[in-house]
């Protein structure tokens, strides 16, 4: 399936259940405070990918390829959020961090990838949580992107793809 | 005009095959879950978990060095998904159906000659795999069930990546994985 198809396939499941209430995930946020909450951590992570890139903390052909998928996300939830009649993105800060960790390659490989892990606990979430079943699937789909992104920021660093193993009981 | 039949498109028959008769062939829970509660849907993620940790033992003689280290690693992963969605069904008031014994998930495999067929093969499994657990997520009717869905298929995004990085190619070559329909 094509980026636009999932595009449309977000803007759909949204659009269906735009006039349908209660518009409200199990755990008290609503599906647009979920999508905002998403959006801040994508306009994060290309900001980050974006900064790389200019400083050459990153290898030119990885930081655009997870810049651009990451412009992706933002576009298709972008749409599913305006149409559940969201409020415009909010100004996103850049992390703190940020600049100390363009100093290197492995210095932003390790920023990068706590910021991955950071948007993969939040999609694994909202793909749980989020009211609309119809926005549960393309979340997940952005969800196991970005354990993808963190298997290729590892390779590229020379750390060990697999990040966990089995989690202890 | 002869077919030509890719290397992927072979392997992929191979996991449609499986995939196809682990839906067909293992029993639902049996027991007391009730009709909806998803049961059934942990049922048939549990028989494609089955027959991946199969798969991964029957790639091993051909995998080397980090690939066999790293299918190694990935199978243990997948015997701890096997626990939770055994566990899941056994809450719902469901018995898990017992696996098949290996050797019948293996007469449905293709022929793994060499690294690179095994992790062809390996990817493709890892997809539907992730596909049956993003489907999960729109189906299952209780949010602590999609949790458990969302949580496994993040882990089955990150192995089909590594088998991806392993296989040569890139970890992440699409926004969207598997697609969202």
């Amino acid at each position: 399936m094509s980026p636009a198809q999932t595009r449309r396939a977000l803007l759909g499941a949204a659009a269906a259940f735009a006039v349908a209430a209660p518009a409200y995930a199990q755990g008290g946020r609503s599906d647009g405070e979920i999508l905002e909450e998403l959006l801040a951590l994508e306009a994060q992570l290309a900001g980050a990918y974006e900064a790389a890139l200019r400083r050459d903390a990153i290898d030119t052909s990885l930081g655009r390829l997870l810049l651009e998928q990451e412009r992706e996300h933002i576009r298709g939830i972008e749409q599913a959020a305006r149409s559940l009649g969201g409020r415009a993105p909010r100004a996103v800060v850049p992390p703190r961090e940020l600049g100390a960790a363009l100093r290197s390659r492995a210095a932003f490989a390790r920023f990068a990838l706590d910021l991955e892990a950071e948007a993969l606990a939040a999609y694994t979430s909202a793909s749980a949580s989020i009211s609309r079943p119809g926005l549960r699937r393309p979340l997940g789909s952005i969800m196991a992107c970005e354990s993808a992104h963190a298997v290729a920021l590892r390779a590229a660093a020379g750390l060990p793809l697999l990040a966990g193993g089995p989690r202890p009981e | 005009m002869a077919v030509r039949v890719t290397r992927r498109a072979a392997f992929g028959g191979g996991a449609a095959l499986l995939v196809a008769s682990c839906g067909g062939g293992d029993p639902p829970p049996s027991g007391g879950a009730e009709p909806g509660s998803g049961a059934g849907l942990l049922g048939s993620l549990l028989a494609l978990e089955r027959a991946v940790i199969v798969a991964y033992g029957a790639s091993a003689p051909v995998l080397r060095d980090d690939a066999l280290r790293l299918a190694r690693q990935i199978r243990a992963q997948e015997e701890e998904h096997v626990s939770r969605l055994e566990a899941a069904i056994r809450d719902l008031g469901g018995e898990p159906p017992a696996g098949r014994a290996a050797a019948e998930y293996e007469r449905q495999f293709p022929r793994l000659r060499t690294q690179a067929d095994a992790l062809h093969f390996l990817e493709d499994l890892e997809e539907r795999q992730l596909r049956g657990y993003l489907e999960a997520l729109q189906e299952l009717p209780e949010l602590e069930l999609r949790t458990m869905a969302a949580e496994i298929g993040a882990d089955e995004g990150e192995q089909l990546a590594v088998v991806r990085v392993l296989a040569g190619g890139p970890a992440s070559p699409h926004p969207f994985e598997t697609g969202a329909l």
